[in-house]
């Protein structure tokens, strides 16, 4: 048995039963949380102020300024862009013509000239320009000049006019190409934002999950407290048989905890049970059946509890032999219940004879010799103010 | 053993950093030293106007002869040559026309500082800033101990201190920042120096019923204990608990001691008590949750001091190093950037009594540790045994001649000081300990 206790990472079994700190291997587990509490000493104000700046921080989510967002945001800019399709240059001269004013193209000289009826017989020499206008006459007698002056005159507007309009186009291109960046520019902004403020939330849920987590935990160990004290204030009464109730009242009874078999026989012996089944449900809620165990059975002791692990198992372990010692002597009274599923987690077997000393001061549980019983189930107020049985254990500082 | 303890305002009812700093070196070495002190008839630091008769007095059963102011502070001229000094490049001759324009201007004290130096062992001089002090160093730097106090101010980046801090026969710190701030600004690690800071007067008991009582302090209260100005941190203090208040809704009070340089917030939650009794004063930090230390300038904070004497908890300017590095040190007290640390560092202190009584308690080991008197005097009497027993080894530089001290090469004190390392030190270990100083003495604080 003791190698099966090191198969699944249990304590040794030599453990079981000592007590103080040779009891008290390495794989001791955690104080409980009275006893995690920092003393004064522990007080790190470096430490303190860490914690204090990172409540801020996920309070505030990842605080950027707004000249940090827009840097971030230009980054993501560029690399939205893919430079195999898009012009390496185009988000600069975007960003360039985004914050100039529009400013229309000069013109090209050559397309925009204007032709008049005089303008055939101009020159820069005056003398050349007075033979010419005396010589017109004679020249008209030759041909016509004026369909070609009035062609000339068209095809001079029409140049000025296509001028105009490509400037205008070109106007409102860059307008439109000003405007685009800019929305562009706010998109990615924006979105930078939002992804940013994303992570804060999210870092927020993380935050109030592990809130949640440690509150639990809290709870649990809170729990844990009270079941650590409750041996104790019926182990204090158990010397005087005649008085009424135990201080500490059991939790109501929900059908998951109420087994079908042995309760009246286990009546005085089934908190340790309950305090087990109870520990399993807060510490894994949500965790069904190991691979390739049997799910819980309905009415089964230990329903809810199959898929504990070795830690739990040793928290159990630790905790049976303080607190489970009643199960020893009714299980050794109470005939071995057949057939019963056995329990992940199930430790009474594991023990064989308890030492001596520990018989009378840390009763353990029913030995292997003794067939495994169903799991015991918390005592009815009642059950604490009945007579103590005669082997329930009288070392009021067992188990507390 | 004589020593002349030379400061530039003495009084009993002097309740200035380091003007108490000196009268409380001056009572404690008293039992150990002939001690004398030479100061002002000036009780007001800003225009060092003659209050007191000159001649001598005795204060706390210790002899001071006060002399007289020569010229009171002008208060634009010195504005004036503040702007030259820290803001442009300037003329070593700008900045002792500065000093003089500082004051307290007082050639008769020079002349007996000059006289004291043949009389006495040593010359204690406080606040190097002062004109007293700048020349009283430079009169007799083989006598001269210096208590600098010096802050990260732009005055501490002019150039006419650097020379003094590396010619004084020894140094005593007010604190491990202070020490770093003047070897950096100085490279005068070779000069004697320990790490001492100062002691206070703190009652044997306590009685903060009392104050509650009769100042009416009912609700939890933080408390500010100091000059309330703006150079202090107070409105950077005044927005941010009132920013907490109106967050949190929590009944708690800040109660203000000190004099109002700064209007006060008229709100129900501020409190006002003025100038109070020492015995009121500590009453009203032992009934405080947390005492509030906002200012960005302190090269020792007492009150800081006395709060952890009496088991409190502070709450700091993280913009002042030496606050900060005693808080860490000391591990009794948090310290704030801003609006959102200070609510969440009040939160802490007030929301968590383990945490805050265990920072008050270490608070408490750090004074005693380290403040308590029988530690700073042995500091003081070791380093005068270890000067009496070794002759100078250094020697103070003279001053530029006339045609130096007009150029103005020298660069703007407020970037010189912009250049100085900064941060506080965790450190505990002295950098140029006394040979003969006991452990306890080196370490500290």
């Amino acid at each position: 048995m003791a190698d099966q206790n090191q198969q699944h990472g249990r304590r040794p079994h030599f453990h079981r039963g000592r007590r103080g700190p040779d009891r008290r291997g390495n794989d001791r587990r955690h104080l409980p949380p009275q006893e995690q509490q920092p003393s004064r000493d522990h007080v790190d104000v470096e430490q303190i102020m860490r914690e204090i700046r990172a409540r801020i921080s996920q309070r505030h989510g990842i605080d950027l300024t707004t000249q940090q967002i827009q840097e971030l945001a230009a980054r993501r800019l560029e690399a939205i862009l893919d430079p195999r399709t898009v012009k390496p240059s185009l988000l600069e001269q975007l960003r360039r013509s985004a914050g100039a004013p529009v400013e229309a193209r000069p013109a090209d000289p050559a397309l925009s000239y204007s032709f008049e009826a005089t303008t055939l017989y101009e020159s820069p020499s005056g003398f050349v320009r007075f033979m010419r206008r005396l010589l017109q006459p004679l020249l008209k007698l030759f041909f016509n000049p004026n369909p070609l002056i009035q062609a000339m005159h068209t095809q001079a507007q029409i140049n000025q006019a296509a001028l105009a309009r490509e400037a205008e186009r070109e106007r409102r291109q860059a307008e439109w190409n000003a405007l685009h960046y800019e929305i562009l520019q706010r998109l990615v902004t924006e979105i930078s934002r939002t992804s940013l403020e994303t992570q804060g939330l999210s870092m927020r849920v993380e935050a109030l999950a592990a809130k949640v987590d440690f509150n639990e935990r809290r709870v649990r160990g809170v729990e844990n407290t009270v079941h650590l004290a409750r041996p104790a204030a019926r182990t204090d009464s158990a010397p005087a048989p005649h008085q009424p109730a135990a201080p500490v009242q059991p939790r109501e009874s929900t059908p998951s905890d109420t087994p079908t078999a042995d309760v009246s026989a286990r009546e005085g012996s089934s908190e340790g049970g309950r305090r087990r089944r109870r520990r399993r449900r807060g510490r894994r809620p949500s965790m069904g059946p190991l691979e390739g165990q049997a799910p819980p059975v309905v009415g089964d002791p230990s329903a809810g509890g199959v898929a504990a692990d070795m830690d739990l198992e040793a928290d159990i372990d630790e905790e049976d032999d303080e607190t489970v010692a009643p199960e020893e002597p009714t299980a050794s009274a109470t005939p071995p219940a057949p057939e019963v599923p056995e329990p992940a987690y199930v430790i009474d077997r594991f023990v064989s004879s308890p030492p001596p000393e520990v018989s009378t001061s840390v009763p353990q549980t029913s030995g292997e010799s003794s067939p495994p019983a169903p799991e015991p189930v918390a005592p009815a107020a009642s059950d604490l103010a009945s007579p103590p049985d005669p082997h329930e254990p009288t070392d009021s500082g067992s188990g507390t | 053993m004589k020593i002349a303890i030379v400061v530039q305002r003495y009084g009993a009812d002097i309740n200035g950093g380091a003007e108490l700093h000196a009268r409380y070196v001056a009572e404690h070495l008293a039992p150990h030293a002939d001690v004398r002190v030479l100061t002002t008839c000036a009780r007001d630091y800003i225009t060092w106007r003659n209050e007191w008769p000159a001649g001598t007095d005795v204060v706390g059963g210790i002899a001071v002869e006060r002399f007289p102011v020569a010229r009171e502070r002008d208060v634009i001229d010195f504005r004036e040559r503040s702007a030259v000094v820290f803001k442009h490049d300037h003329a070593i001759q700008d900045e002792l026309a500065w000093l003089d324009s500082q004051g307290p201007y007082s050639p008769s004290l020079i002349a007996r500082v000059r006289q004291a130096a043949d009389e006495c062992d040593f010359l204690v001089l406080f606040s190097v800033r002062y004109h007293h002090a700048y020349h009283g160093a430079r009169i007799a730097p083989h006598k001269a101990v210096l208590v600098p106090t010096a802050e990260r101010e732009a005055s501490l980046g002019l150039a006419i201190f650097p020379p003094v801090f590396r010619g004084v026969r020894a140094i005593m710190y007010n604190s491990f920042e202070e020490q770093a701030l003047v070897q950096a600004l100085s490279s005068n690690a070779h000069v004697p120096g320990v790490v001492v800071g100062i002691g206070s007067e703190i009652p044997v008991a306590v009685d903060p019923d009392r104050v509650r009582r009769s100042y009416d302090l009912r609700n939890p209260f933080i408390v500010y204990v100091g000059r309330i100005d703006a150079n202090k941190g107070c409105a950077d203090l005044f927005r941010s608990f009132l920013e907490y208040i109106e967050r949190t809704g929590r009944m708690l009070d800040l109660v203000l001691i000190g004099t109002a340089v700064l209007p006060i917030p008229a709100h129900p939650h501020i409190r006002h008590l003025g100038f109070v009794s020492d015995a009121d004063k500590f009453d009203v930090i032992a009934a405080a949750e947390v005492l509030v230390m906002p200012s960005p300038y302190e090269s020792l904070s007492m009150v800081a001091l006395e709060a952890w004497a009496l088991g409190k908890p502070v709450l700091a300017s993280a913009k002042c190093d030496v606050l900060v590095g005693q808080c860490l040190r000391s591990n009794g007290g948090l310290y704030y950037g801003d609006s959102a640390e200070f609510s969440a560092a009040l939160d802490t202190l007030l929301s968590d009594p383990h945490v805050a009584a265990a920072l008050g308690d270490h608070g408490r080991r750090y004074y005693h540790e380290h403040y308590a008197w029988p530690v700073i005097e042995g500091k003081y009497l070791e380093m005068f045994e270890r000067l009496r027993t070794s002759p100078p080894t250094h020697v103070m530089q003279p001053l530029p001649n006339w045609i130096e001290r007009r150029r103005r090469t020298v660069p703007p004190a407020e970037a010189v000081v912009a250049q100085l390392p900064a941060g506080p030190s965790r450190s505990t270990a002295r950098v140029d300990a006394p040979r003969h100083a006991p452990r306890a003495a080196v370490d500290a604080p």
